[in-house]
Formats: structure tokens, sequence, C-alpha cells
């Protein structure tokens, strides 16, 4: 009897879910985007109109997901699994300069900052040779942090020309402060100085 | 129940009765199994229609990752600023720009008190939360306050001391 | 049900009525007292917001569908709440589950903010505050808050999860280890692949392609630390490049998310001072 019964109400119930989809309006209230089409730049009504449509083919799409589909920057492109489900993902050749050594060197220079960092609050200020030191470790720092904003953010696979840009963007750009810093190191009084005597100006 | 019975019990007197109707399942699951191939290719075609789920907007704020980001961006903050200064500093002879030491200290001298400390707060706070926290990621680089209570610990200790320090610095230092 | 215990409490009183003297009021207070039991307990109604899309509809985006549930009908755990809307409301809701009980790693997904596994999750009894169920962050969507975990798996099967070892054992039937040599899989060897640890890294998010992951490197370690595997040095080299291992920087969203109370992040931590010194 019961699996008789159960296929009508099953149907109900669904009918009950879609209609309660169809009139909820809570969702769709927090979209402007989605609700406002008709904007100035829009004023064509023939652009006005497929944009409607394209935006409102339904109520469901008024209670639309707002995280997914909507960011700007880098969104997610489409699923494609490279062989079957059974392959194992490709294991990429061994370069220990962009791995563990380049952890290890990572975690000196920011070990060696600490006292560096510590030295010019505890002696007022540091003589030109420590001074030199602690601008090229920020910088060697500096570069090291950017780098790895670079990788995270700017995919090789998916962008490869951007990446190629920042890359060598990056490294011309730390070459350029570097020539910089040493040109203020040798002709003013040296960064720790110098921002001691701003901030106490 | 009686009748998804009985409808069980008549299919398996017909199965029983009927050996050819046997044969024709074989022959179906046959037909089935030579269409892996379109199977394979409805399945890649399905995966590309996939969205993805949202991730920065909808998990929880939480004392790990929300310092994590931080410390990036004030990062970015800070070597940004040096990297500025630093090319500025050596192109201001082609622009005639004042950026020695001596020049900057007067033209941030003249400017009035508040703006004064904001600059320095705004600069100084940075600087105490990337180093406060640089520390909790050395002391996790040694293998040390991995557990979660140690890692929320850690953490507002490090807001509470790098908040402090950026306004000693800014007000009294 | 309340109408019957009512009439037998009226019965059973009729004696005490006739001795009593304000009648109307005697009935009427023992009558009440005689049907509170029956009553049924306050509803704790709590809405739930489950995230919905269905692959037959590509060209539609993802929704968020509401459901109320009564509390006191509905078992202690998230996953008894799931079930109970699949169950009475709606059936086309689609989520994966099996034991229940914290050992599968099926229903592994985001509620309130969190990656959990939907069976441990006790539902919070503050009715004023409604719950979110997402699929676990950053994945692909099979439907609803299934998620796809390919990339996942090949990348579990891509560290070699098995003992390797060509030497033959020494005493010809096993390969034997210490109490201290076996202590140092504890917490590594109760990872179940839920994958909650893995999508809630931020750096995974952005980089499952080539960064293994949490889940993925804790494994890793269970077999590097293992003192009868003999590939160490392939192992090691097999991390030593700026993706799979690297792009972790210590965030922590692993420790704190896992289900199972393990600390993905330690793991980590340990491969990069076996391979930094």
């Amino acid at each position: 009897m019961a699996s008789i019964v159960r296929p009508a109400v099953l149907r109900q119930t669904c009918l009950a879910t879609a209609s309660k989809r169809t009139f909820s309006t809570k969702l769709s209230a927090s979209f402007p985007a989605i609700n406002k089409p008709a904007t100035s730049v829009l004023s064509r009504p023939a652009v006005r109109n497929a944009f409607v449509k394209d935006a409102l083919p339904s109520a469901v799409r008024v209670a639309a997901f707002h995280a997914s589909g909507r960011q700007a920057i880098l969104p997610p492109l489409p699923q494609v699994i490279d062989g079957t489900a059974n392959d194992a993902a490709p294991v990429p050749p061994p370069s220990p300069s962009h791995g563990s050594y380049h952890w290890t060197f990572e975690r000196l220079i920011s070990a060696g900052l600490i006292p560096l960092t510590i030295a010019p609050f505890a002696a007022g200020s540091l003589n030109p040779t420590t001074d030199a030191i602690l601008c090229a470790a920020i910088l060697i720092h500096s570069h090291i942090g950017f780098e790895s904003i670079v990788i995270d953010y700017i995919p090789t696979k998916r962008l490869p020309k951007t990446r190629v840009l920042f890359w060598w963007g990056l490294r011309l750009a730390t070459v350029v402060v570097g020539v910089g810093l040493y040109e203020f190191e040798t002709n003013d009084v040296g960064v720790t100085e110098a921002i001691k005597r701003i901030w106490h100006a | 129940m009686l009748a998804q019975r009985a409808t069980q019990q008549s299919l398996r007197r017909l199965a029983a009765s009927n050996p050819s109707m046997a044969s024709q399942m074989v022959f179906k699951s046959l037909a089935v199994g030579s269409s892996m191939q379109t199977r394979y290719e409805i399945l890649v075609a399905q995966r590309k229609n996939r969205p993805t789920s949202p991730h920065l907007t909808i998990y929880k704020p939480q004392m790990t990752w929300i310092p994590s980001a931080l410390n990036r961006v004030t990062g970015s903050v800070l070597s940004g600023g040096f990297y500025v200064f630093g090319a500025a500093y050596l192109v201001s002879p082609l622009f005639g720009w004042h950026l020695d030491s001596a020049s900057m200290a007067a033209a941030f001298g003249s400017l009035p008190v508040a703006a004064k400390v904001a600059a320095k707060f705004a600069v100084a706070l940075p600087f105490t939360f990337h180093s406060f926290n640089g520390l909790r990621h050395l002391s996790w680089d040694l293998g040390k306050t991995f557990s979660n209570q140690a890692v929320i610990r850690t953490g507002y200790v490090m807001l509470g001391v790098s908040t402090v320090s950026a306004f000693w610095l800014a007000l009294f230092a | 049900m309340a109408a019957r215990l009512t009439t037998r409490a009226f019965t059973g009183l009729r004696p005490s009525l006739r001795m009593q003297a304000p009648l109307s009021l005697g009935l009427r207070s023992m009558a009440s007292v005689a049907s509170t039991p029956s009553e049924e307990p306050q509803p704790k109604t709590k809405i739930f917001h489950i995230y919905r899309w269905n692959p037959d509809e590509p060209a539609s985006k993802p929704r968020m569908q509401t459901y109320t549930l009564d509390l006191n009908k509905t078992g202690p755990m998230m996953l008894d709440a799931l079930i109970r809307i699949k169950n009475e409301v709606d059936p086309t809701l689609t989520f994966r589950r099996s034991c229940r009980e914290g050992i599968c790693g099926s229903c592994a997904m985001n509620i309130d903010g969190v990656n959990t596994l939907a069976c441990l999750c006790r539902i919070p009894t503050d009715t004023t505050k409604e719950t979110k169920i997402y699929p676990l962050p950053h994945t692909y969507v099979v439907k609803d808050i299934v998620p796809d975990l390919t990339q996942f798996y090949k990348q579990y099967k891509s560290i070699k999860p098995y003992l390797q070892h060509s030497t033959p054992a020494p005493n010809g039937k096993e390969y034997l280890q210490s109490k201290e040599e076996r202590k140092k899989l504890d917490g590594l060897y109760e990872c179940i692949l839920c994958a909650c640890c893995s999508t809630s890294c931020p750096s995974y998010w952005w980089n499952s392609e080539e960064y293994l992951g949490p889940a993925v490197l804790l494994q890793s370690y269970r077999w590097l630390a293992d003192s009868r595997d003999e590939k160490k040095e392939e192992r090691k080299a097999a991390l030593d490049n700026s993706m799979s291992l690297y792009r972790c920087h210590t965030i922590l969203n692993c420790s704190r998310t896992c289900p199972k109370g393990l600390n993905p992040g330690l793991a980590i931590a340990e491969i990069k001072k076996e391979m930094a010194f």
C-alpha cells in the first residue's frame, strides 16, 4: 500500500517546494545587479530586453546563488580531468632550488631579520654595514614574498603570459629598488637613521 | 508491501518459465557496455557544466586564515612602500623630486600633529603585525605551537601585542 | 488522544467532585493538569539553508533552498536533519552519506562556514540561528552538496600510498617495528580522506591542480614516517618543487577543521623540517 501511496505524496511535496521556491524573494532582494538590469549603458530597448531575458529567465534564477559565477577576478575554469579518474596526478620533476633549498633560505632570512629588527630599537640606530645588511635582507624577504604571491595567484597554466610578465617585472623591480637603495645607503644617512629622523620630526 | 511482493514473485516466475528473457537481459547489458565511450563523453561534457562551490565568501572567519591573509596584506603594504620608495629615490634626480632624508623629515615635520600620529600608526601597525605574526610562523616552521588552542591563544596575544606596540610607536616613540 | 485523556480524568474525578464545593473551578484545573503531558512539546523549529544545483538544468545557477524542521522530531546530528529532509520534505535533495559514525568520510560538507562531517556535527540547539550548508568549498559540484573529488583522489594516488619495501624481511615473515616507531604513525593513520582539510585550505583553493593539499601531504608524511618504508628519498624528491608541498603557508585551516582531530599542518611542518635540515 505504502509503495502506491508514496509517489503521490512525493509529487505533492515536490510541488510544494517548487512553489515555495517560486515565491521566495528573500534572496533576490540582496541582488541589485540582477534586479536592476536597466542602467544608462543599456539604453537601447533591444539590448535591455536581451539582458533582462538573460538575467531573469525564471524565478529560480532570481534566487540564484551569490558567490558563484559572479567573481570578476579569476573565475575558475570549467572542470577538465586529465586522463581517467584512475590515473595518478603527474609528479613534477624535483628542483630543490625552488623547493627545499628555497624554503630553508627563506626561513634563514626571516630568522635573521629578528635580530636585525630589534637592533635599531635597542641601539637607537645602526652602523652603515648593519644597515646595508638589514636593507638587503628586507629586499630579499620582500622579493620572495612577492614571488609567492605571483605563484599563488597567477598560475602558469591559467595565465601563462601574465605570469611571465609579472615574474620578470618583479625581478626588474627588485633590481631597480636594489640600485636605488644602494644609492640611498651611499649618499644619504642610511635607512634606519632616515626613518628615525622622519619619525621624530 | 503486498503489491510489491506479488510483482516480484510474478517476475521471478516469468523469468524461470521463460529462459529467453534472461538472455535478453544479458544482451541488453552488452549493448550498454559497448557505449562506454559515449558515456565517458557525456561525463566529460557534464563536468564542464559544473559550478564551483563558494569558498572565501562563506568560510567562517577564524583565527587561522584571517591573520594569515592579513599577514600577506601587511607584508605587501610594507614591501610595496619599500619598493616604491627605493625606485622613486633612484629616479628622483630625473624628475627633481626631493627624497633625501633631510627634506623628507622637514616635510613630515611640517604636518599637523594628528596627521603625524595617524601616518605613524598607519605604518607602525602593519610593521608590528607582520613582525609578531612572523614570530608565530617561525615557531610553526620549527614544528611548535601547532595545537588548535595554541594557535588561537598565540593569535590573540599577537593581535594584542601588535596593536599596543603600534600605538606606542605612533604616540611615544 | 488529548480528548480521551480528558474524559478519563473527568470520570476518575467524579467522587471527589461531589465533595468539593467550587465545582467548575476544580474541574477545569484538574482537567488541564491531566491533559498537559499529552500535549506536544513546544516545537523547536530551525531553519536550514542548503545549497542546491541540478546538473539536469545546466543553465540554471546554484541557489540556496530553505527548509524548516522541528528539532524535537529530528535526530541530534546534521546528517539526521539532511536524511529527514530527504525522506519527508524534498526527495530531490542529494548528498553523500554512508556510515553515519565518522569513519567513511562521505558526508563531508561545509556546515555553518566550517568543513566537517555531517554525521559528527551536532545541530546547534539555538533555533534563532539559521544553519547554512554548502558543499566542500571550491570544489566542482556534481549535484547539490555532492562535490567531485576526482583530482583529490588522483593526487592521493600520486604519492604512492603504500609500503615500498624491496629487501626481504629479516625473519622471512614480516617487517617488524618497535613500539616507538609505531607510535610515530599515531595521528596519521587515522585519516579517513574526507577532504575537509584540503578544501578548507586557501592555498588548495587557488592551486589544487598542482598543490597536493593538507590531506594528501599528511598521507605522504604517514609513509615518510613509517620505519619500514625504503623509498623515503624518492618520496621527498617527489615533493621537492615549488608547487607540490611548498604552497603550504601554514594557514592552519586544515588542523582547525579536521573532524577527526588530526593535525595535517603539523605533519606538513614535519615534512618541511625533514627536507630542510
